[in-house]
């Protein structure tokens, strides 16, 4: 069971977002969080969620999906939907004791759950069709500026690559010695949850040593294959900008324009 | 001059420390397939990491084509030459995804991306994982992520590969997948040292080397190598048990006109001699 535990949660196919240049798709994405934080009234609002809904139809990935990622936060989407509806001002619509309803907390919390849903659909859109290969690669090649402050960046992208590699090599070895405990007597089922957490120790510590073990050999293997560092090394996957990706640019640079053309000569709402 | 050329190699850990390594003489010819046998802490692995600069003898030289492996600047040049597959495919693999793992050895020498993607599809295909090429390791069986591991070796095209122990994770299936592989990479001349446990690998190479407490035992041909039976004994060493069977046989006064190494072998001489 735990061997099929997939990573980031990619989802194959060959839609025109998953073709995108993974570099181009992370930028996207970050102009899309301001953009969604930019949307002051329902007119630009609605433009901005058009665009996203948009995007995730073009994805072909499983509406379901969506659903899935957004279940995980919709109890932050309550709570902060609720402080909202109850912290506006004006005229109270409706009173209770120290609560009071207004219109414009009400359009508040509207913003603000739209905004979040927005914005974890967005993120989804990015990991579900981006290979997270593909999206350590495009993080090294996009930072590689940061250079200049002497920030390693390629050594950051490395780990993240070995990180991603053995996580599922880890997750086999845990079930193995959780079995093998088991098989010895361990109990680690019953008991509160501090019961819980200290029987995980005998699995835990062997799981470390073993961790360690595997970096010394991985070491040792990347040495022997002549790895020296960033410097001087090249990549089989070279990424191009194609003529799509400078579509999907353009298309953001005028869905922005006229979210903001929206907010100049529109009155914002909140 | 060979290809390999080890004088008086010795070794250890720290300072202070009992050799690992004493005194070892090796001449490996280019395009030979030698097999390194001994018992555990015989100092066979640690003989394979000086083979491509990843040890330093303490004393003694070793020379890789001419090349002195405690030259700085060439050490480099050597691991290329001479690549080293180890015992865990598993901690073998960098990447997530098989044809990017191969890629990882001809990226670190800077070569342009064609150039990679050639080598790295003529890797995949030297053992038979092409088809494989865009899945994830951890979904393979120990034999396919080994030959991938190979793979990596083989697609930064060294003349000679060291194979530390490649088959003793690996069922019996994959230590076949595993041997097949190293078979055909022999025959396209590449120079092979294999150290190994099992004698029925051995009994493929050239040349067979037998160590012990960190020196040669023994060294010759397969069949002159094995038939001194009492001797790899006393050292504590298996014999393969072709060869195992037709000694107890001599024992009884049947007599063999060639010790047989392998099972075909030994069934071929016992049909002749029931019939």
């Amino acid at each position: 069971m735990i061997r099929d535990v997939t990573l980031g949660q990619f989802i194959p196919s060959n839609s025109i977002i998953h073709k995108a240049d993974p570099r181009v798709k992370i930028v996207l994405l970050i102009s899309f969080i301001v953009l969604i934080f930019c949307a002051f009234n329902f007119m630009s609002l609605a433009l901005v969620t058009a665009m996203i809904l948009g995007i995730i139809i073009l994805s072909d990935v499983p509406v379901k999906m969506y659903f899935k990622s957004l279940k995980v936060i919709i109890v932050i989407i309550l709570i902060t939907s609720m402080l909202n509806m109850f912290y506006g001002t004006g005229e109270p619509i409706w009173q209770f004791g120290f609560l009071k309803l207004t219109l414009s907390g009400i359009y508040r919390a509207v913003f603000v759950t739209v905004r979040i849903i927005l914005l974890i659909l967005i993120s989804s859109c990015l990991t579900f069709t981006t290979s997270p290969t593909d999206l350590t690669d495009a993080i090294e090649r996009l930072m590689k500026p940061l250079k200049v402050f002497h920030i390693k960046v390629h050594e950051i992208a490395m780990m993240m690559t070995i990180a991603l590699r053995f996580v599922p090599t880890l997750l086999e070895e845990t079930d193995k010695i959780m079995s093998a405990q088991k098989a010895r007597g361990a109990d680690m089922e019953s008991g509160g949850l501090i019961k819980k957490v200290k029987s995980m120790t005998p699995v835990l510590i062997p799981l470390f040593v073993s961790a360690f073990r595997r970096a010394y050999d991985l070491a040792m293997a990347m040495e022997c294959r002549c790895y020296q560092g960033g410097d001087g090394r090249t990549r089989m996957k070279t990424l191009h900008i194609h003529r799509l990706d400078i579509f999907c640019i353009v298309f953001t640079a005028l869905v922005i324009t006229g979210v903001v053309l929206c907010d100049i000569f529109i009155v914002p709402i909140i | 001059m060979s290809y390999i050329s080890a004088s008086n190699v010795k070794f250890s850990y720290d300072e202070k420390g009992k050799n690992v390594l004493n005194g070892v003489n090796l001449k490996v010819n280019k395009g030979e397939f030698v097999a390194l046998l001994g018992h555990n802490g015989c100092g066979k692995s640690t003989m394979a990491k000086t083979l491509n600069a990843m040890l330093l003898p303490k004393e003694g030289v070793v020379y890789i084509d001419g090349m002195d492996t405690s030259d700085d600047e060439v050490t480099y040049e050597i691991r290329r030459n001479v690549g080293l597959v180890l015992q865990n495919p598993d901690n073998q693999l960098v990447a997530s995804i098989i044809e990017e793992d191969v890629a990882f050895g001809p990226e670190n020498l800077g070569l342009e991306p064609k150039e990679i993607r050639r080598r790295v599809d003529n890797a995949l295909k030297a053992v038979d994982m092409y088809e494989y090429r865009t899945h994830a390791p951890h979904k393979l069986s120990g034999g396919q992520k080994q030959r991938v591991a190979i793979a990596g070796i083989i697609a930064m095209e060294p003349s000679c590969i060291v194979f530390d122990e490649p088959t003793a994770m690996l069922d019996p299936n994959g230590r076949e997948e595993v041997m097949r592989t190293i078979k055909t990479l022999k025959e396209k001349g590449i120079t092979i040292v294999l150290i190994t446990h099992y004698m029925d690998e051995a009994v493929l190479a050239d040349r067979v080397i037998v160590m012990d407490n960190g020196e040669i035992l023994i060294e010759g041909a397969p069949e002159s190598v094995f038939s001194q039976v009492n001797l790899l004994k006393k050292h504590s060493l298996d014999v393969p048990q072709a060869t195992e069977l037709a000694y107890k046989l001599i024992g009884v006064g049947i007599r063999f006109s060639k010790m047989p190494l392998t099972a075909y072998e030994c069934v071929d001489f016992l049909e002749g001699v029931l019939s």
